[in-house]
């Protein structure tokens, strides 16, 4: 009696195991993803907030689409505070104590420099939608890291480039006899960017008449606006996250520095609402170095179907935001560079390399080769050989333009291939700061 | 020669020296406030910023969310910080009075943090401007004075001059400097320590709204704006003489100009380098601050 009980209890619960085994495998075909931003923290409203909402669009939607491959993607998102300190913490806590099988995301250079050395050494899948210092991959051999963003030299370099084309037709002078000032708040991201600046400046022949760094939290830069004005520049490029360019730009209109052009190169500058809701119209005409913004692309330019997705995450982002009046590049960005892993590299790991570890998911990044037109961004997506270039990782057909801000409106004014307005230059005489 | 020519004998390195002066007046104003608490009351008011930011916030949401004219919108934020302030010495100071110096620190840290947590989640991340400015008035063909500096840098003299006549000249000044000097003393003698620490937490309250209408002028406030000003304020109070209001007024000047040389004469960053040697040599030769009196 004791034992038919006993195999009676038995079968049972091999049945009860049976029953909650069979369907959790199907149900337990997951992707889990760490994904990091910085939800608060000055960088928060610099852009990161709005990065962090283009990637969960674009999670959101796929999860919506039933996943990738069978896979349901599970992400769990963790707050950077805007401190590469608490970036790593995160970074390490998602991958030992989460079991995440990979991260996602990073606003700050200073924080992915870190980070993607630690998440390398742990042998973790790491995708960047957006730090774009050189120094993140440029010489680190790092081998499960990737970038499909522009890296900063590439910003640097293509504002200087931008200068020199159009010195003669637009300024009236030779680009040897252009002025230019460099300045950049002193992390990776600003130092990068102005390496590429000044480079890029000295190899057209401009004249570098002013590069200096400053920190992003500085409570006065009335120091760096006299200095200017002492080096009295046609052109200022400047790299800077937020508040320090709207402090910057109210202490250089206050003390009556005055230049033809200014050049901002991401971050900071790719949050046009706040731009303008804190300085007015002072903001138009001013230049800004980024992948392009997606809400400016013409979807016949892209791979069919693109289009779609861009109008998806348009709407899923005035759905969280209403009160948007100028599209951030910042959350098409994001959701750009999230939408290549999700729909490209990420389908490849599962079917040709059969999962979802490092390893596969390296192999199944090496193997990306989207052509031009083929992101929601418009450029393309490869990455190099290992080994074969200085930047292991960093997507090679990643390219920036450079956009003018006119009447709260975003144009491209460079390259002239994409140009949708003729670029304003020099500043026309209605603006504060016009020389 | 041409060193000197290029760089001191010109118009733009009289205007770095004008720049740190309103830079110190900014600093000032900033310090005023908490020096008082820490000299009257003996704690120092780490999360001091962040009250400054609450102020910010109000007369943001006064002027461009309810529309109420500037100075209406102003006076509303120095009462709110202030009031902000009583509470504060009523539910946290309060309680650590008398305690270990390391306790009340981390008890006003704890508050610094708690501020910075409520302002994301009630007012977000974004940066959020007022949308006023007062321009600049210029001195000379290259030399530019910005208003709004300009009026912190009176304001913040305007203050000094009034605390010094409020603390020397009125009953209740005398009783605050009274109980300053010998708490236990005053408390045998029947006064009401409670009731003067409340005033007193009013006054630096009032004193961080004060200061959060003229930063408003020239900053946008986020939730973590107290970032760019507490350590320096905190370390301009201690280079002054913690609790000395004239010293951490002079002591600002000192700090900012040291800031606007160094960063003129070489990169910005030096200003500051050169800021906290100067700093860190005046806590070696007088660690009870720069302008402390014998006692």
């Amino acid at each position: 009696m004791r034992v038919s009980r006993l195999l009676k209890g038995l079968a049972v619960s091999v049945a009860a195991l049976a029953l909650v085994t069979a369907p959790a495998s199907a149900a337990d075909k997951k992707i889990k993803i760490g994904v990091i931003y910085d939800y608060s923290g000055p960088l928060a409203g610099g852009g990161s907030e709005l990065q962090a909402l283009g990637a969960k669009s674009m999670i959101d939607y796929f999860n919506e689409q039933g996943g990738v491959e069978g896979y349901k993607i599970e992400a769990i998102y963790a707050d950077a505070q805007s401190k590469p300190d608490v970036a790593i913490n995160e970074a390490v806590r998602l991958i030992e104590q989460e079991k995440v099988d990979m991260l996602l995301g990073f606003y700050s250079s200073a924080q992915c420099v870190p980070v993607s050395a630690k998440v390398d050494s742990l042998k973790k899948f790491m995708w960047i939608t957006t730090c774009i210092s050189p120094a993140v991959l440029k010489d680190r051999g790092l081998k499960y890291v990737f970038r499909p963003q522009v890296h900063g030299g590439m910003f640097g370099e293509l504002s200087a480039e931008f200068i020199a084309a159009n010195a003669k037709s637009k300024l009236g002078m030779d680009a040897k006899k252009v002025r230019v000032a460099i300045i950049h708040e002193d992390g990776p991201y600003g130092v990068g960017v102005a390496a590429g600046n000044e480079a890029k400046s000295k190899a057209l022949g401009m004249n570098v008449v002013l590069k200096e760094g400053y920190a992003a939290t500085a409570s006065d830069l009335s120091a760096l606006v006299t200095k200017l004005k002492r080096a009295k520049p046609d052109v200022i490029l400047h790299t800077g996250y937020n508040p320090d360019i709207t402090l910057f730009l109210r202490q250089a209109k206050e003390r009556g520095l005055k230049f033809k052009a200014l050049i901002g190169h991401g971050a900071g500058y790719g949050v046009a609402d706040q731009l303008y809701d804190a300085l007015g119209k002072d903001v138009d005409y001013f230049f800004n170095v980024d992948p392009v913004s997606i809400w400016l692309l013409n979807p016949a330019s892209l791979k069919a179907g693109l289009g779609d997705v861009t109008t998806m995450v348009g709407n899923k982002y005035m759905a969280a935001k209403p009160d948007t009046k100028v599209k951030s590049s910042h959350v098409g960005m994001a959701a750009s560079n999230a939408h290549v892993f999700f729909s490209d590299v990420l389908p490849r790991a599962i079917k040709k390399y059969g999962g979802i570890d490092a390893e596969s998911l390296r192999k199944a990044a090496l193997d990306t080769d989207i052509p031009e037109g083929g992101t929601l961004l418009g450029f393309g997506v490869k990455f190099p050989e290992p080994g074969k270039t200085a930047m292991d990782g960093q997507n090679l057909r990643a390219s920036p333009v450079v956009m003018q801000y006119v009447n709260r409106e975003v144009k491209i004014a460079w390259p002239k291939a994409l140009q949708t307005i003729d670029p304003v230059l020099p500043l026309p005489s209605s603006s504060p700061y016009a020389k | 020669m041409e060193f000197l020519s290029e760089y001191v004998f010109s118009v733009f390195f009289v205007e770095t020296l004008l720049n740190g002066l309103l830079y110190g007046g900014v600093l000032a104003l900033l310090s005023l406030g908490l020096n008082l608490i820490f000299g009257v009351i003996d704690v120092v008011w780490i999360c001091y910023a962040e009250l400054v930011m609450l102020g910010m916030y109000t007369i943001y949401f006064m002027h461009v969310f309810y529309g109420l004219p500037l100075i209406p919108a102003a006076l509303i934020a120095v009462l709110v910080v202030a009031v902000l302030g009583v509470v504060l010495h009523k539910v946290v100071i309060n309680h650590v009075l008398g305690k270990a110096p390391i306790n009340q620190l981390l008890a006003t840290g704890g508050v610094l943090f708690f501020l910075q947590s409520i302002a994301t989640l009630f007012f977000g991340v974004e940066f959020l401007s007022l949308g006023v400015s007062l321009g600049s008035f210029q001195l000379s063909e290259d030399i530019y004075m910005s208003t709004s500096q300009f009026v912190a840098f009176l304001v913040a003299a305007g203050a000094v001059v009034a605390m010094y006549l409020f603390l020397s000249r009125s009953y209740m000044g005398a009783a605050i400097r009274a109980i300053s000097q010998d708490r236990d003393i005053m408390i045998l003698m029947g006064v009401d320590a409670n009731r003067l620490y409340g005033i007193t937490s009013a006054i630096g309250g009032g004193l961080a709204g004060l200061a959060a209408c003229l930063l408003s002028l020239q900053f946008d406030v986020h939730p973590f704006v107290g970032i760019s000003f507490g350590p320096i304020v905190f370390m301009i109070c201690v280079m002054g003489g913690l609790g000395n209001m004239v010293g951490g007024f002079l002591a600002a000047f000192v700090f900012a100009e040291l800031i606007a040389i160094g960063g003129y004469f070489a990169d910005l960053e030096w200003g500051t380098v050169l800021a906290f040697c100067v700093f860190v040599i005046t806590m070696f030769i007088r660690p009870e601050g720069l302008f402390a009196r014998k006692s």
